[in-house]
């Protein structure tokens, strides 16, 4: 059998793979880091790893796409194509997956057609397979992916999202791959998304064997998540159902609702007579030797809750959604009503919005509004502006049945049914000048950006300048291994740091001594390739924290809000100041939008007035009480 | 044993001690309090404290001389600047019996009098700038004046005989200005020098700074080691100096080094000196003036010459014959220095003394010399000037020079301090200096290349970030 590099043609892999008896495995490192370590996996641990997995022989290594761009830039603080390019010198033969969404690629809101195609064609020159799905199965969404991934010859593997309930049928499924078929033509792979491990391994079996017996020849990858504890029963089921490839990780690293590990699918499967084709396993395990060492650094980012969750059956929550959900309930301080939202509101907020597929983002409408309801005690009255475009459909028309007018009716108010008419249906984004983007980010650098620079730009504006600025300030730090870079409570006095720079050379930082000296200033000693340097910072002093103002409740926000005094309300970035000075707004006028946690909020005027004075701007971080702008209340 | 004075400090005195060490001698070092931890007080033989200072020590002759006898030195060597060209300096050594490294006091005096100097030159035919001698007293000057500005037209420049080192210099672009400025200027110089004889001069527009470096022994024999340019400048002070001149054309070369000759023949010149030249654009030269000390750029004569002009001085100051003829004098390859100063050329070359050099690493190998006296941990004392070191190249082809020149300074690594370090890198990557062409305008026809990022190195970014997480105790970019 003809061994699947990278570099060969879609059509003769998808020839090898058509033509085996075995199975092949993805290694889904970047599915494993988002789940359970909260995408904080650095580049430098897997380039650890980099060898003993390209000698593993996976048919590809999931290394690339869903929020990990967007975490490579904001919290990494690693250029998103660098890694690509660095992983790609050391493992040239392994193919590199992605995953990515039809319409927002790695972003989090869609973006205009030829932003997807630009962003496509730059990553398309690094990534060999790409998994592309869209969380309303709906079609369409994807077509401009489909095409910018066919045009560059890189294998496309549209996914068909899954789920259960009584609307989940083997037909419904068979349907969608018919749909996609009918756009992309044959030369493709189907991949079952199941992201949050849903369903028996009997329900897994059943589908694979429904799509192969309408596609005999059609290939198909399932996907899987292991949070009940249960995925490897799945993958075998949908193996021994035909399935040609499936997802695992490396046992060194794997948690609660990532990945399962590869070894344990390997073995299993042997006893069934299904062969990993090509695999090395003495490869597999030297991966897991070379990284073993390397987790402890990253317990900070790990499940505060340890343990598999096979209540996901009921809550339906992705294995992506899981560590974040879990820490935004310690961060928000309700993780007593946890059990409440994922067992109760959760399940019935799915089936009235419609019973559709909990993965970004609607993962994320779903577990907002549910939050939001539970704790606000007002079941949606306090709509997010992504639910408000849901129920519009801006997304796609709901696959099964639209949710209960009442919904709308509390969401929209009494004339629901004109904005309905008016706004519903998907929303066609214009294409936007891209030179013109490219000369606003050659402002905000100061020096013309790279493509790859524009294109990290166009998703994500404000972070990849941060980032951008970051890198010229601190230089390229992926360098850094985690136990530098994720350190907490500070260095060892006379500690040594050794690493490589960017450029190959070897340094060597000491830790010298910390002073403070009587006005609050810190002076951080550190021996730098032998020479010593000092570090001074300014320690935030009771009087700077006093200037910042008064915390301010949230009734107090609100009533402000009501006096023209805008506020934000929780934590978020700003993304859009509508209005501007001297603007004219009415009650329910669109001021700004603010964003957290993935999720866009419209700040709407409850006043008429003026808008006399803008306090924040695009891209500002702003906490609770944070001015974003003030109004006048005319006088008639 | 020989004994040789310093009377001097910074680099220049270290080149002096080298060179005095080199001959067998013994080099005496003199210093203020300001230069008790200085370099060339630790690689002198002796050391002698004159005083507190600062400056005030260094520029008291008696002191100086009363340093000389003390410690039983043969012969002074006076640098370059403090001294150096003070008449008085070298006539106190003469009276004292001793040597002076240099020309007679008597050379000095005429040479550093414009207008004598002026009158030496043309007398021997050395072609000037058009000027004229002390205008007369009262209205009768003014009207000389006129009459010279109707000859060969504004822009013309107003001096003062006595002034000097760029003061006591106005430039007049018309009539009226020239009537209006001469009892000012007078009256500034009266002030100011005590003495209120102005001349002018015709302004040579954008010229190149061209000099030649000759040297004379007391027999009579005068040889030059070709020419330097000197036309990169920030406001009259020397930057950059390369030898020799990038003028294409042999001739016009060899003519102003023949001139040069001759000026340092009429002026009975002995020793090393300097004949200073401006170049038009149309390659006229005119004479400047003679220079009678060591220059801070003798480095790229040496270099591309292989003569080492200091060990010279000694040898001609204590009698000897020269040992070289003009034929023997050749020209090899490119020679470039650029002074490293603590200032930070981006805030108007503002001085950085006062700070300590906290890393101190210098580039070497295949053609590099450094003429320099920091060492790290030095504090660089703000009251004197601000030279750190003298990085000079050389190479075959001027390109091969320009190359060297650049890696040098990429890999030169000063800190704790500004340098103008960052500027040269911006500099060495002009096109126009990269085809050697500049004149005196060049740096403001060139502002831009102070428009540059302060130089970073990758760990010096990354242990930013590590003093960041260390200080926070934990890494808030990764939170």
């Amino acid at each position: 059998m003809e061994k699947i590099v990278q570099g060969m043609k879609p059509s003769k892999t998808l020839q090898i793979l058509r033509q085996s008896d075995g199975y092949y495995l993805t290694n889904t490192a970047r599915d494993l880091s988002q789940s359970d370590f909260k995408n904080r996996i650095l580049l430098h641990t897997d380039l650890l790893a980099a060898e003993s997995r390209e000698n593993a022989n996976y048919f590809s290594l999931e290394i690339t796409g869903g929020a990990s761009v967007h975490v490579d830039i904001l919290r990494k603080q690693v250029d998103p194509f660098l890694k690509l390019e660095l992983l790609r010198e050391r493992m040239p033969n392994t193919m590199f997956q992605t995953l990515c969404r039809g319409v927002n690629l790695f972003g989090y809101r869609p973006y205009p057609q030829n932003v997807i195609r630009f962003a496509v064609r730059e990553f398309a020159k690094y990534v060999d397979v790409w998994r592309v799905f869209d969380f309303m199965n709906h079609i369409p969404n994807m077509q401009a992916v489909f095409e910018e991934v066919q045009l560059a010859d890189k294998i496309l593997e549209p996914s068909i999202c899954f789920s259960t309930g009584p609307e989940h049928t083997d037909e419904f499924y068979v349907g969608k791959v018919r749909e996609i078929l009918d756009v992309t033509g044959e030369e493709i792979i189907l991949c079952i998304k199941n992201h949050g491990g849903l369903g028996t391994p009997k329900r897994i079996g059943e589908l694979v064997s429904a799509i192969k017996q309408n596609y005999p020849e059609l290939v198909i990858h399932y996907h899987g998540h292991n949070t009940d504890g249960n995925d490897i029963g799945r993958i075998t089921a949908a193996v021994i159902n035909g399935a040609a490839i499936v997802d695992a990780s490396d046992h060194a690293f794997t948690g609660y609702y990532g990945p399962p590990p590869l070894l344990s699918v390997i073995h299993t499967l042997k006893e069934y007579g299904k062969t990993a084709v090509g695999l090395n396993e003495e490869a597999v395990i030297e991966t897991s030797e070379v990284l073993r060492n390397e987790r402890d650094h990253y317990e900070y980012f790990e499940s505060q809750f340890k343990g598999f969750s096979p209540t996901v059956q009921i809550h339906k929550l992705p294995g992506g959604a899981m560590g974040s959900s879990f820490e935004q309930a310690v961060k928000g301080k309700f993780l007593d009503k946890m059990p409440t939202i994922l067992h109760d509101e959760l399940p019935k907020v799915q089936i009235e919005l419609g019973n559709w597929w909990s993965v970004t983002p609607g993962s994320q409408i779903l577990w907002t509004t549910a939050v939001t309801n539970v704790l606000e005690k007002d079941r949606y009255g306090n709509p997010s502006g992504d639910l408000k475009n849901l129920l519009l459909g801006k997304y796609g028309p709901f696959p099964f049945y639209r949710p209960a007018d009442w919904i709308y009716e509390k969401v929209f108010g009494s004339n629901w049914q004109k904005i309905l008419e008016e706004e519903g249906g998907v929303e066609d984004i214009e294409d936007i000048d891209i030179e013109k983007e490219r000369e606003v980010l050659t402002e905000r650098l100061g020096h013309k950006p790279t493509d790859q620079q524009l294109v990290t730009y166009l998703q994500h504006h404000n972070d990849a300048v941060n980032f951008f600025k970051f890198e010229e300030e601190f230089g390229k730090v992926y360098v850094l291994p985690p136990s530098i870079f994720l350190r907490r409570g500070g260095y060892k006095l006379g500690e040594s740091l050794m690493f490589k720079d960017h450029y190959g050379k070897e340094h060597v930082i000491e830790i010298g001594p910390k002073q403070k000296d009587e006005k609050g200033e810190w002076s951080i000693y550190l021996n730098v390739d032998h020479q010593e340097r000092n570090y001074t910072f300014m320690e935030e002093t009771t009087e700077t924290v006093a200037a910042a103002g008064p915390k301010l409740s949230k009734k107090e926000i609100e009533d402000l809000a009501k006096a023209g005094d805008i506020r934000a309300t929780f934590s978020c970035n700003v993304c859009e100041i509508v209005v501007k000075e001297d603007d004219e707004v009415v009650v329910g006028d669109k001021l700004a939008v603010v964003e957290a946690m993935k999720m866009q909020t419209p700040v709407v005027s409850q006043v008429e007035g003026t808008v006399v004075e803008i306090h924040a701007k695009v891209g500002d971080a702003l906490k609770p009480g944070d001015k974003i702008m003030k109004i006048i209340t005319d006088v008639k | 044993m020989k004994k040789i004075l310093i009377a001097n400090r910074g680099e220049i005195a270290i080149r002096i001690i080298r060179a005095a060490q080199e001959l067998g001698y013994k080099a005496v070092a003199i210093y203020e309090t300001p230069d008790t931890e200085a370099l060339h007080v630790r690689v002198a033989d002796e050391a002698i404290w004159l005083g507190d200072g600062p400056r005030k020590d260094y520029l008291d002759i008696a002191k100086v001389i009363r340093a000389v006898r003390k410690s039983g030195a043969d012969a002074v060597h006076p640098g370059y600047g403090f001294l150096a060209e003070n008449p008085e300096f070298a006539k106190a050594c003469e009276e004292a019996g001793l040597i002076f490294i240099g020309p007679t006091s008597e050379v000095i005096t005429n040479l550093g009098n414009k207008v004598i100097a002026r009158e030496i030159m043309a007398g021997a035919n050395i072609p000037m700038v058009p000027g004229t001698p002390n205008l007369s007293p009262g209205d009768a000057g003014v009207q000389e004046a006129l009459a010279f500005a109707s000859e060969y037209g504004y822009p013309i420049m107003l001096k003062a005989t006595a002034g000097g080192g760029g003061r006591g210099i106005r430039r007049i672009e018309n009539d009226s200005q020239m009537k209006e400025q001469i009892p000012m200027a007078r009256a500034e110089a009266n002030a100011a020098f005590n003495n209120d004889n102005v001349y002018l001069e015709k302004v040579v527009i954008n010229p190149k700074h061209v000099e030649v470096q000759v040297i004379a022994d007391s027999f009579g024999d005068v040889v030059h080691l070709g020419t330097r340019d000197c036309s990169i400048q920030r406001r009259n002070q020397k930057l950059v100096e390369i030898a020799p001149s990038m003028i294409q054309d042999r001739s016009i070369i060899d003519s102003i080094c023949e001139t040069a000759v001759k000026a340092a023949k009429a002026a009975n010149y002995t020793n090393a000196g300097t004949v200073e030249f401006l170049v038009d654009k149309d390659f006229n030269y005119y004479f400047m003036e003679i220079n009678t000390r060591i220059q801070v750029e003798h480095t790229v004569t040496e270099m591309v010459t292989g003569i080492d002009i200091v060990r010279t001085q000694i040898k001609l100051a204590f009698g000897k014959k020269l040992l070289f003829q003009q034929e023997d004098v050749k020209i090899r390859g490119h020679a470039i220095e650029m002074r490293i100063n603590a200032e930070d050329p981006k805030n108007n070359f503002m001085p950085e003394g006062g700070k300590t050099v906290s890393i101190y690493r210098s580039p070497g190998g295949y053609g590099v010399r450094l003429d320099g006296f920091v060492y790290q941990g030095y504090t660089i004392p703000e009251v004197y000037d601000s030279l750190l070191v003298k990085l000079t190249v050389h190479g075959y082809s001027w390109n091969e020079t320009v190359d060297r020149l650049r890696r040098c300074l990429k890999n030169f690594v000063i800190t704790g301090l500004k340098t103008t370090i960052p500027f040269y890198l911006e500099l060495v990557n002009d096109p126009d200096f990269q085809k050697g062409d500049f004149d005196t305008s060049y740096l403001e026809t060139h502002a831009h290349l102070l428009d540059y990022e302060e130089q970073n190195t990758e760990i010096n970014k990354l242990a930013k970030l590590i003093a960041d997480i260390h200080y926070k105790e934990e890494n808030t970019y990764a939170i």
